[in-house]
Formats: C-alpha cells, structure tokens, sequence
C-alpha cells in the first residue's frame, strides 16, 4: 500500500508541474502573437541574398526560366530582360514598372496577381525598391558558381578554433556578441559520437574508459577508432541507400522480390574504406564502362537499376521506359547536383535554368542501360527476349558473384558445426566407424561407391560402367523409373548421388530425344529380409551442380528434393545431384537400400552413395575433399577434431548435434561458396532519346536528343560526332568545374552531424532553395572536400573534431528569438535517431545486436500477420528470421516497396520508391505504440531484464545498482535520484502483480524467439522487463543530444 | 558557463521557439516554405492557440476554410481493378447492337491499349439490362439492384477521364493526382488541411477487401502521406491480428501494466523536460497519451456487438469483422461516427479482362447491398448531409471486348456520388454514343479533385506544400475545375 501511495503523490506533483507548463504555455503564446518589429532592410542589399528568393517564390512561374509559361515576354530572372522591357530601372524604382505594379492598389494590376495567392509583405516590397535603387545589380545563383577555398575569418578566441570550420561558425557569433556552448560532457560526447558515427549507442565499459582517459588526444582517438570500425560504413550507408532508392522489391504493381543485397554490402564497403566520392560517383553510374571493370565495379552499377520497375499485364513498354527514364534524371539530379529536375519532364523550370531539353540529354546518358519497359512475356507485346518469363522470374541483367559475407558466414556456420561435433559426448562407435570408411575409401577413393541397377521389369537396360539407360523409343512418363539395389549389409549411408550421363544414342545429350531437358525425382527405402515393404529415408536437403533454375518472388527456390530439372544450356554434359540422408543410415547385415529414380526425358543414369555426410566447405556434388581423405586416414584420425565431425555428420550420432548441424548445412547449401546475384547495369546499343512535350510518352514530335549535360552548367563541349557516355557524366559530375557535386555531399554530411544544413533544403540549393547560413564555411568545406581527395572519413572527421560539434545541446534561452532553427550553431542541435538506429540501439542495449559479421542478405524482423494480404503476383507471406538473422542492424532489413516494414515506416523511413534525400521527422503516437508493443522492442526489454539480473553490477545485486546499470546502457549516465526512485516504486508495483500474477509473468517472458533465461524468478525477470521496457521506450533513449 | 536555468523564462522562451520553428529537430523543406506551424510534426506544440492542451488533435491548416464545408468526412469506396460502366451506370444501346462486330476504328485510331494492344477489336454489348430507377429515372444495371433503389440519393458521372492505364500508376493517380512517388494522397490532404475531430482513432483510416475473382494488388503507397509528414497517412486496419498495427497490449502486461507502464515512462520524459527543456519531449508525452486512447478506443470500434441484428442484416453483414466489403462499410460509419476525416474502402474484384459475365456479376453482389445500405444508414442517422460518400474505380473498361472480358479504359468511365453537398438523382456528363470517349462534360480526375476539396470547403489552387522548390497541389499544376453543376 505504502508504494502506490508514493506513487499517488509522484503523480500529484508531475500534474502539478504539467499545470504550470500549461499557463507557461498560454504566456509564451500571448507573447508569441504579438507582432515583431519588422526587421530594418540592409544597407546594401544582396540580389541572391534578398531579392532572388523573393522573385523566386513569388514572380519566377510567369517571369522566369519557362518560356512554355512566360507572361508578357518578361523574365525577372534575367536583367537584361527586365530592363529592356523598363520593368526595372535601375537606379530609378519610381520609373521602374515592377515598382509600380508591386506597389498598386489596384486589384487587376497589381502583381503577384491575385489568382496566384502569392503576396509580398512590406519588407519584400521595400527590399525590391532599395535594391533598384542601389543599381538592380544581379548576382550569379550561389550553388552554380565553382567555389573557391575562402580564407577561415580571423575571431578574437583562437583558443576555441580547433579547425577551421570553428572559426567560419565563431566570427559570426562574436560579431553578434554570443558566446559559443561549453562542451558537452564526455558520456554525451562519446553517445554523440558512437550514435553519429556507427548507430549503435557506447557500452557501460566505454563511457568509463572515455571518462578516465587523461590523454590530451583522448577524444581524436576515440573519434578514429569509430571511423576505423566496421560499424561505420553500416550507419554511412543508411542515407546513401535513401537516395540510391535501394530496396529488395521492385515497387510497381506486384512489387516482386529484385535480387540486389550486394550492392548494399558495397556501400558499407566504401564507406568503410573511404573509397574516395569521386570513383564511388563513377563505379555506380558508369562501373561498367571502366576498363576491365571488377566484379565491384559491376556490382555498384546496381546505382543505374534501382529504379521501380513493373511486369503488370497491359502496361506499354514504352510508356514505362519513359518512367523509367525520369527517375534516373531525378534520382541524379537530386542525389549529385542537389536539383529539382524532374519538373523539367514537361516544362522547362520555372525557378532554376534546367530547361526540359536538359532533363532528355541527361536521361539519353542512360538510353544504353540494357533494361525492358515490362518484365514479363506477354502475347500482346511480344518479345523473343524474356521468352519463359513469369512473376516469379528474377529481373535481369544480373550478374553471379563472391559475397564476402555469404563467406564468411559459411565459415562460421562450418565453425559452429565442428565445435558442436567438438562438444558431443564421446562416442565408441567411432573407432569402428573410421575403419569401415577407411575400408570404404581404399576401394572408392572418391568418396562414392556405384549402386548396381536392378533390372525389374523396366525397360531399362544397364550398360558397363553400373548405369542404366533407357531406350529412346520408351515413351517419355514421369512414372518411368531406373531402380537400383546396394549389396545388403553396406554399411553407412549419408548421401546419395545421382549422375545424368550423356549418351550416344541420344545424340551425346543426357535427354532423351525430343525433350530439352530432364526433370528427375528421387526416393529410397531400406529394405531388409523378410519384408516386402521397404522403411523410407527422409532428405533434408538435395542440390544439383546444374539445373534449370525454378523460382519463386524473383528468387532461385533452393536445392532440388521437390525435384530436379536439368541444365538446357548443359544438355550434352553430365549433370549431377546429391541427396543428404536425414538422418543418415547403416545398412546392417540383411539390410539394403533401395533407389529410385523417377521422371521425365531422362536417358543414362547412375546412382551412387558415399558414407560421408554433407560437406562443411559447400562442395555439395563432388568427390570427397583431401583435407577429409586425409584426416581420415593421419594415425591420429580417433582424436582428430576434423574426424570428429566428420563422423557426426556422418551419422548423426547426437541428436543434439545433428539438430543444429542440419539448419547450417541448409543456410550453407543455399549460397555454397558465397556466390549471390545481383542486378547490374549493362550496356546495350543506346536507345533513341526523344524530347516529349509535355512528358507525353505517345507524343514523338520533340526533337531526338543526345546525352548532355545541363546546358548552363561549366562543361566542356563534346567533340562534333562523339556521343558522351554515362562515364563522361560521371566525370564531369566529379570535375573540378561542377560548382554542385561537393557542396551537395558536404551539405548533407553537416545535416548527419548538426542537425541541419548550412543551406537547410539540401534537396534544392536553386532558387527554391534557402541561401546559406554560413556561405563560406559550406565552400570552403567543398573545396577541402575536392582537393582532399573526396575522402568522406577525412570530411566526418574534420567535422566532429571541431568544437562547433563538441558543444553541448542544451536550448540556450537568449537565443530562442533570434536563432530559433539553431543556424548559427552556438550549441549542437539534438537529433531523433533514425528508424534503423531507433530499432539497433535498443537491440545494442539488450546485449541481442549480432554485429560479429557485415554485409549480406536482407533480413526479416517480426511484423504484423497479414501485413502482405494485399500483394499480389506471386502471393506470398512473410516469415521473421529465425536465429541469428533476427537480430542483424536495421540496415539489412528487407526493404518491401509497396508496404515497408511498419516499425520502419511509423520512425519515417521513406519506402525508397524514389530518391529520398531527406527524411521527415515525426512525432506520432505510432511511435509510441511500436515502442510499447513491438515484439522486437518487447523482446529486448525481456533480454535486457534477464541480462541485468544475471549479472551482479559493481555495488552489488540491489535493485538501485541495476537500475544505475540499466540508466548506463540505456543513457550513458547515471539516474538521478528522482529517476531512480520513480522506477523503483514501478518495478515494486510491478513485481508484486506478477508475483500474484505468474501466468502473466511467463506470457511476457515468451515474448520473441530466444529462449527465456533458466534459473531467474519468473516474477522478477517479468517486472524488470517492464521497467527495462520504460527504458528504451525514453525520449532521451531514441534521442542523439 | 553552465548557468542555472531559470524555469520560467525558459519555458515561455521555449513556446515562442515553438510557435516560431518546427517542434521536430531541424528543419525540412516544409518548415522553410513559411509553414512554420509547430503542429504539422507533432501533435502537442500548439502555442498560440485558442487551447494549448498537450495532445488535442490536428487541427488543420485551412482556417478558416475557403468555402463553406459541406462534407466533413468522405468515405471513399474504391472498386480496385476498374469495374466496367457498361454493366454498372453506363447504358449505350448501339453498344449492345454492335455487340461481336468490328469496334469502328474511327474511335480507336492513336488511342492508348492495355492488353488489347496488337490485337483486333470488337465490340461487346452489355451482358445485362439497365432500367431506370426512382424518381429521377437514372439508368442502372441490373446488376446492382441495391444502388438502383438510392438511385434519387447519388449523382452519377459518366464523363470521368484519367491519364493511367494500368491498375498502379491509375491508383496513384485517382488518390494523390500523380503519378510521382512523395505524392500526398488525398486523405492526407484532407487530414493535413482540415484537421482531424478525434484524437482517439487516426484521421484517415483504409480498410481492404478481396473478392472472389478480378483480384489486383493494392499498394499502401495509395494512402501515402508522401511529403506530408507521417502523421498524415492513411493507417489500414487490418482484418487479421490487430486492427492497427502494435495496438495490442504485449502478453502478460496487462490493462492496467500497460497503463501504469506509460505514466511512468511520461513521467520519467517530464523529469527530462524540465532538465533540458525541449519541446520535442512534451510532444512525445502527448503522443504516448494519444497512443493510450487509441489503445482503449480501436477495440471499442472493432466491437461490433452494439450493432443490432437489422442493422447487419441492412448490410448483409454475415460475420462481423470478417474483412468482407459489407463489414467494412459497417465500420465505415462507425469510423464516420467517430469523427475520422477520410476513410477508404479497397474491395479488390474488378479486373475482368476474362469471364466478365460471371466475375463482375459476382462483385457486383459482393458490393452492391453494403454501398446502398452505408447511403441509407448514414441518411437514417442524419449524417448523409455532410458525409460525401464516393463509388468508382481507377478507371474504367473498354467498350471493345477482350476475349470474355474487358480491358483497361480511361478515355470515360463513370462513378457515383453522394451526401455532403452533393446533388441527388442527377447523372452529369455523357460518353460518345459507344462508350468509348467521354464527350460532355468531361471531368478529369483533377476536376474530381477539385470537387472533392470544394465540397469539404477547400480551394484547390489555395492548397499547396512545397516539396523540392514546387507547390505540390493535389489538383496538379494546371487549373483544374471544381464542378459546381453536381453540388446542391
């Protein structure tokens, strides 16, 4: 009683204090409304500064660069123009007819016009008259000017300035007399920088090492050993797969799976590696084109496919062509010039001097990608090209590839087979088991023994060397069937494997004439004396070292146990496959294993066994490996850890080993040796560009274009007849005269680190864009960008080095009226994690993150039941994860197009259909409900809970020392005594209803997929779940400060 | 440095910071297009308000509407794949004589195909009568006797165009009046301009349904809030598991756990707003209060036991709560009741390019009791004045035949409309004398658009976000034409 009673009265005072807030809130509303002083006009006053957004926003749609939609042959954008026309005088505003219409009375006369509901305000009115008045002196736009270096502003407090991007953020705050924020405390700092830089939150051990590290350069070699972290790249890659529009699905109609993850693991790897911006511009747009390009650089051309993509039925190739085509005009414009071209489709711009001519060159540049409007074979548009073509067909060209991940995750998965082989309980029918293989292998040294055929009443006939052929003239059943018979009392059987053989009398071919392939099944029973009906043998997994591919969602359906088609491209080799036995057997004494093999156009065939099981390193069809020969046959083979395991996986001795060996063969024999496809862009002979007036695909009168880029912009002319190609785009977006290319990246990179950018639409720095806070900081940035190499590391370094960043993120009062939006950057601005990091962060507190390995395919995180009814072409449902898989960063989740995975979808993660720049920031009630009730979120309260109870924190197993332990996981810091006290009173609440309540006690604790701690008090690990669940469900805790 | 902090200052301080920046951290496109509004990112921060109650509901950026309001909700009842207006509100008698003869390529030269390209066309009659019905004498099929007995309550259009052909790009295209992605869909635009009347439920909410054949995907890139922030979207209930995602309590909390759970977690936030004093933690609070309520009132919706038998019956409601079409227009008026902005019902069953006869006489039976019975509810309770209910697809099916069935066709097709300042018992526009091309009063999509928003008190060319240097408006950036000839 006593507890509720203090929590009563807790919630007495935090209404009270919510009360206050609310008259606060009424004052500061009051004050709020009354009208500011007008700000005075400037001395001098600026064209790009003052005048330009004015025109821009309110005058450029009739006066400016469209001349589609012109008013009165005026443009306002030009000066030679206005002043022709008298619309500007310079000098004189009285005699200038822009005045007059600005300042008029009159309804029909005065401008912006009425129907257009723009209208200036006093100041605008008086900025457009002074700056006539000063000479009506036009400016080039700021963005399309090549930057050069500007030299750091000399500041009265050097001692503040630890690189010059200080000193460009100081001069200012001293020449309006404010002073910069102290720095933030070191636990902040290193939160700040570990949630900047990997997305992942500091460890308790962390914070303490940080906080007692004396070294003078304490805080650099913190800040490299983040960049030198292969976590980095993973955080990096978040934004730059937003604008690369990256995803698993393709986005139109039945938003199919597209085969993509590795040019995922290639951002991560380039930003891992600071591949210099300039050759990962090139790699992605024109990787292909570079001489001998590796598999890397074919890899990043992914870039050029990510666009939506359709195979709906009745959709016009060329009408999605042409769709096909405008997103690669936006995608990299936005992405790289940091412009808004896709207006450009039907008209020219009506803000910015990109006429619709120079949206066609520029997608012309990407007329060679080799691509089909519709995916699919559809009587009505035929095309010899995509002959066979369904749903469920991937979307080429793709080419195979190594995954270093796949790799490594075999290894590992081989490795976590050998130490539960290493761990099963000693077994004596080991010694025995080794010399009956090592008998085995003296007569069959590959590994595999010929199983004779049976001649029972089938047509076919065996031939010499232990197979047995069908005649041709057999009609071609699928009942048809080859048996064969082991010698009784064989021993071991693991595997059995299957050989189509090419054969004369069917033309060199392993089908039989008239069919282009064979589609061949396979069964086996164990028959022993005395009985007629033989046992089965069940198969946990089959595969083939070439068949034709059956798929499923864009994907390959692994392995062959539902059968196996052939290779038609292989028909004239010998096509092989090998069933695991699950469990294998031992053929004892009267016992034999019977074979059959049924199906379609197969001719030759043979069978063989081996008594060797699956093999770790993925060679799923072939002769046993050496290694394994050898092992078996060294004189120390019994204590041997290899042969161990080979032993294990030949016979499944332990049940518990064989269990967890099967999911790892399974997830190996899905990848073997790592390889992986994924979609690539490849040059084709280019395709006519057509201007389309008014982006009307049917209309083929615009003029027929080649590749360039856009016309105002410095370049160097083509040579006559040379035809630019996607690689000269790239160069030129990366040349020393692309005045965009590096203030876009920087920009954005000083968003990622301060909240905002130096110009704050850093998806527009033309007209429509904001002028620069800090002009000069964002070109010197540019250039140290450019001439340092285009080292991104070298930029986030130089970044997070200064004390611009290291100030603290407390609101300064003095300055809320003045610099409301934090522009003058006298304190850091505190940021809302993003969706990913929202969901890795609390994963990295409960101790579930698995980060042992980076790259690889997409991952699956609980979602919602039915959250896919809606798609079509194939149906399909969503499995979570299971294991490991389940709990990767965010980074890897599958990213499904036409329905995003809800939790990242409610933290504002854009669906990546088109080129995302930058995303919104909400604040819903849909986060607060993925946080309470998410499992993922559920589940790593639970972990986290068990955790703190498992282990006793220094000061002892109390609950104030957890709770502390819990603040610093979660926060970085310690609870303050209120904090600490509030969730002690919770957690007791809390305790005594489970303890009452242990049914609901052990629902909560089922939560997720791992397994419940052993050992802990039920009641106990459900309330600190739910005091952990408060935890990660703070503000504070999704909040970067 | 480190100076104490002075509460009061500070807090007045801080609601001018609100009133004058966004309340999320930094600043977007939408910030720096003079939408200062501190309410668009959370839903809190409303300084400078009549009322300054942590929580209370968006209330809209066009105050005062441009017009009066004459809908305050629209249900939307989309009939996904394109149901064909030959059999639904579309009666073309030579259409029906010319039935298996060559269509006159007179009407088809240059014209758009779907799966019709390439091959040779011929007319198809009707496969049912039509007759006229109530007062008013409008013409519809027989296949939806329902529609026809509230044919005095509805206005038909039979002049609609659109600029899509295929079921994705035409969806995108009726919803949010283009094709490009980070288009607001319209109930986002409603949500966004007009505010929401619960705080207990989402402003916009989707439900969907399959029928038995014609079935296409539907993508929730339709209910969009696109460059609006997140708040604006459409939420689908969903007809398995919870009706919103993550609306369920986790196993073992409990009621009360729950509730106990997110007064402690506002109040731990409350101790952190008074250490650092941002307004970004008072709206979280406020959100996790929202949160609460929608977690006691969707229940309360997705109960459907105060609904009497006849009520059920009115609908041909067999099982409520089944994700059938006629289920979900029973929680259609229970959402309108309780003040949701814009609700959507997908039934996914119309694209008949085969066995049209049997597919669309078999849709036709899924929808056509609930959509009369949703009229004549929402007329019995009052609400049918200012509830506009809408019926159509992305677009409609061509005259020629494809096969047993119909194709894609945009060049006209028709809809119904209803309630919230809408004209009854009047049919507006009218195609050629096959069927083929919308001829008198046209009404593009844009048009629809611009109707729909007058209807609720809107201006289209008044009502714009910008998003990458342009205003975005729903009706595009041509002027398009509220259609004043249909309202009342």
């Amino acid at each position: 009683m006593s507890d509720a009673r203090i929590r009563n009265g807790s919630r007495r005072l935090w209404l009270a204090m919510a009360g206050a807030l609310l008259i606060a809130l009424f004052v500061g509303a009051g004050q709020a409304a009354e009208p500011k002083p007008a700000e005075p006009t400037p001395d001098k006053v600026e064209f790009n500064r003052d005048i330009r957004p004015i025109f821009s926003e309110n005058c450029y749609a009739c006066h400016g660069p469209d001349k589609g939609k012109r008013k009165a042959r005026l443009r306002l954008d030009v000066r030679e123009s206005a002043v022709k026309l008298y619309a500007i005088v310079p000098g004189q505003p009285d005699d200038s007819e822009l005045v007059n219409r600005i300042l008029s009375e009159d309804d029909e006369d005065r401008m912006p016009p009425i129907d257009s509901h723009k209208t200036l305000t006093d100041r605008q009115k008086d900025l457009i008259v002074a700056w006539i008045a000063q000479g009506a002196q036009y400016q080039d736009h700021w963005s399309y000017v090549v930057p050069s270096r500007p030299a750091a502003p000399s500041v009265q407090r050097p001692g503040w300035v630890r690189n010059p991007i200080d000193a460009f953020i100081l001069a200012p705050l001293e020449s309006k007399g404010i002073d910069p924020s102290p720095e933030a405390p070191r636990r902040t700092l290193i939160r700040r920088l570990s949630l900047d830089l990997l997305g992942l939150p500091p460890s308790p051990e962390e914070v303490r090492a940080f906080e007692a590290d004396q070294r003078p350069d304490a805080y650099e070699r913190l800040v490299d050993r983040l960049l030198e972290s292969p976590h980095y790249g993973e955080r990096m890659a978040v934004p730059w797969l937003d604008l690369a529009r990256f995803a698993d699905s393709v986005g139109y109609h039945g938003d199919q799976g597209q085969r993509v993850f590795p040019y995922r693991d290639y951002v991560i790897n380039a930003f891992n590696h600071d591949k210099p911006f300039d050759q990962f511009t090139t790699e992605q747009l024109a990787g292909d084109l570079l001489p001998d390009p590796s598999p890397e650089q074919l890899i990043a051309t992914g870039f050029n496919r990510l666009n939506m993509v359709t195979r709906e039925g009745g959709a016009q190739p060329e009408e999605y062509l042409a769709k096909y085509a405008a997103d690669r005009v936006r995608t990299v414009s936005l992405t790289w010039l940091g412009s808004t071209m896709g207006c450009c489709e039907c008209h020219d711009h009506k803000f910015d001097p990109f006429s619709q001519r120079d949206f066609y060159t520029m997608a012309a540049f990407f007329s060679d990608v080799k691509q089909w409007g519709v995916y699919n074979d559809y009587d009505y548009t035929p095309n010899p090209e995509l002959k066979g073509w369904s749903n469920d067909h991937p979307f080429p060209p793709e080419i195979e590839v190594e995954n270093q991940y796949l790799k490594d995750r075999n290894a590992q998965l081989a490795d976590r087979v050998r130490t539960a082989a290493a761990a099963a309980p000693e077994d004596e029918k080991l010694a025995v088991w080794l010399d009956e293989t090592r008998a085995f292998l003296k007569d069959s040294p590959s590994g595999w023994r010929t199983i004779s055929a049976t001649v029972d009443g089938s047509e076919a006939k065996p031939q010499p060397d232990g197979s047995l052929l069908m005649p041709p003239a057999v009609k071609s059943d699928p009942k048809e069937g080859w048996s064969f018979r082991t010698e009784a009392g064989a021993g071991w059987v693991a595997r059995i494997k299957v050989e189509l053989l090419p054969h004369e009398i069917n033309g060199g071919r392993v089908a039989r004439a008239g069919a282009a392939d064979a589609t061949v099944s396979l069964s086996a029973t164990i028959q022993s004396a005395g009985s007629k009906k033989g046992r089965p043998v069940q198969f946990f997994q089959a595969e083939a070292d070439h068949k034709e591919p059956r798929y499923f969602n864009g994907e390959v359906v692994p392995g062959v146990l539902n059968g196996w088609r052939t290779s038609r491209a292989l028909v004239g080799e010998k096509q092989t496959a090998v069933w695991c036995l699950d469990p294998p057997i031992e053929l004892k004494d009267a016992e034999s294993l019977a074979v059959a093999v049924k199906g379609k156009g197969a001719g030759c065939v043979r069978v063989s066994f081996s008594p060797l099981g699956f093999d770790l390193d993925g060679d799923l069809t072939g002769d046993l490996a050496s290694e394994a020969k050898t092992a078996i046959e060294a004189a120390d083979a019994k204590e041997s850890a290899a042969v161990k395991t080979l032993y294990q996986l030949a016979t499944a001795a332990d049940a518990g080993f064989w269990e967890r060996a099967r999911a790892a063969c399974l997830e190996i024999a899905a990848h073997p040796k790592g390889r992986a496809f994924t979609l690539v862009t490849k040059a084709a002979p280019p395709l006519e560009t057509r201007v389309l007036p008014r982006g009307d695909w049917l209309d083929r009168s615009g003029p027929i274009v080649e590749p360039a880029v856009p016309h105002f912009l410095p370049h160097k002319e083509a040579k006559p007849g040379e035809r630019l190609t996607r690689l000269d785009l790239a160069r030129w977006i990366v040349s020393a005269d692309n005045p965009l290319t590096a203030r876009v990246f920087v920009n954005r990179l000083w968003k990622q680190f301060f909240g905002v950018g130096i110009s704050s639409v850093v998806e527009d720095v033309g007209a429509q864009g904001e002028w620069p806070v800090h002009p000069e900081l964002l070109d010197w940035l540019a250039v140290e960008f450019r001439e340092g190499g285009w080292s991104v590391k070298h930029m986030v370094k130089l970044m997070v080095m200064s004390s611009a960043y290291r100030q603290d993120s407390r609101q300064r009062p003095e300055l809320l009226d003045d610099d409301p939006g934090n522009r003058w950057v006298a304190l850091q601005s505190p940021r809302r994690l993003e969706a990913e990091f929202v969901r890795d962060n609390a994963l990295s507190i409960a101790g579930l993150l698995k980060l042992d390995l980076i790259g690889g395919p997409s991952v699956f995180p609980y979602q919602p039941a039915g959250y896919y009814a809606n798609l079509q072409f194939p149906n399909r449902d969503y499995v979570a994860s299971a294991g490991d898989a389940q709990y990767r960063r965010g980074v890897y989740t599958h990213w499904q197009r036409t329905f995003l995975h809800p939790m990242l979808a409610n933290f504002d993660a854009p669906s990546r259909e088109e080129c995302s720049p930058a995303r919104t920031v909400a604040n819903t009630p849909q986060q607060a409900l993925t946080l309470l009730n998410d499992p993922t979120f559920v589940e790593a309260s639970r972990v986290l809970a068990e955790s703190l109870l498992r282990v006793e924190p220094n000061g002892g197993d109390s609950d104030e020392a957890r709770i502390d332990q819990l603040y610093r996981r979660a926060l970085a810091r310690s609870p303050k005594a209120g904090e600490a006290s509030s969730l002690l009173d919770f957690l007791n609440d809390r305790r005594g209803y489970f303890r009452t309540n242990p049914d609901e006690a052990d629902k909560l604790l089922h939560v997720g997929q791992s397994p419940p701690a052993e050992g802990l008090d039920p009641a106990e690990a459900a309330a600190w779940t739910l005091v952990c669940r408060v935890a990660l469900n703070l503000h504070e805790t999704i909040t970067r400060y | 440095m480190n100076r104490p902090i002075q509460p009061e200052p500070w807090r007045a301080a801080i609601q001018r910071r609100v009133f004058l920046r966004d309340s999320a951290y930094g600043l977007g496109g939408l910030a720096l297009a003079g939408l200062l509004d501190p309410r668009i990112f959370g839903g809190s921060a409303r300084a400078g308000e009549s009322s300054a109650k942590p929580g209370e509901h968006w209330r809209g950026v066009v105050r005062p509407t441009h017009f009066p309001v004459k809908a305050r909700r629209v249900i939307h009842l989309c009939m996904a794949g394109g149901p064909s207006q030959h059999e639904s509100l579309d009666y073309k008698p030579l259409l029906h004589r010319l039935d298996g003869k060559p269509f006159p390529e007179s009407f088809t030269k240059g014209q758009q195909l779907a799966q019709l390209q390439n091959k040779a066309l011929i007319a198809r009659g009707p496969f049912c009568g039509f007759r006229k019905h109530g007062d008013s004498g409008q013409e519809i099929s027989d296949l939806f006797p329902h529609t026809a007995r509230i044919a005095d309550k509805i206005c038909i259009i039979r002049s609609l165009t659109t600029e899509q052909i295929n079921h994705d790009s035409a969806h995108a295209f009726m919803n949010s009046g283009s094709i490009l992605k980070g288009r607001p869909s319209m109930g986002s635009w409603l949500l966004y301009g007009l505010g929401a009347e619960t705080d207990e439920l989402p402003g916009f909410v989707v439900l969907t349904s399959a029928g038995a054949s014609g079935l296409q995907p539907v993508s929730a890139r339709q209910w969009s809030a696109g460059c609006l922030p997140s708040k604006f979207q459409g939420i689908q209930l969903q007809s398995r598991g919870d009706a919103v995602h993550y609306i369920g309590t986790p196993p073992g909390v409990g009621v009360d756990g729950q509730r106990r759970s997110i007064d402690e977690i506002n109040h731990l936030n409350g101790m952190l707003l008074d250490d650092r004093l941002d307004p970004e933690i008072q709206t979280r609070i406020a959100q996790y209060e929202m949160a609460s309520r929608m977690q006691a009132s969707v229940p309360e919706l997705s109960d459907f036991s105060s609904e009497p038998r006849s009520i059920l019956d009115m609908y041909g409601v067999n099982m409520p709560g089944d994700g059938s079409f006629a289920s979900n227009c029973l929680m259609a008026r229970r959402l309108a009741e309780r003040g949701v902005r814009m609700i959507q019902l997908y039934h996914r069953a119309w694209d008949h390019h085969g066995n049209i006869e049997k597919g669309m006489t078999q849709a036709a039976l899924e929808v056509d009791q609930a959509c009369a019975a949703l009229v004549e509810d929402l007329d019995q309770r009052g609400m049918l004045d200012d509830t506009l209910v809408i019926w159509g697809g992305e677009f409609g099916r061509t005259p020629m035949g494809q096969g047993t069935g119909r194709d894609h066709h945009i060049l006209g097709f028709s809809i119904w409309m209803a309630g919230g300042g809408i004209k009854p018992g009047i049919t507006y526009g009218a195609t050629d004398e096959l069927g083929y091309r919308a001829v008198e009063n046209v009404v593009p999509v844009h048009d629809l658009h611009a109707t729909i928003l007058a209807l609720c008190g809107i201006d289209d060319a008044r009502f714009s976000v910008k998003f990458q240097g342009q205003d975005v408006r729903l009706t595009g950036f041509e002027p398009a034409r509220a259609v004043r000839e249909i309202m009342a």
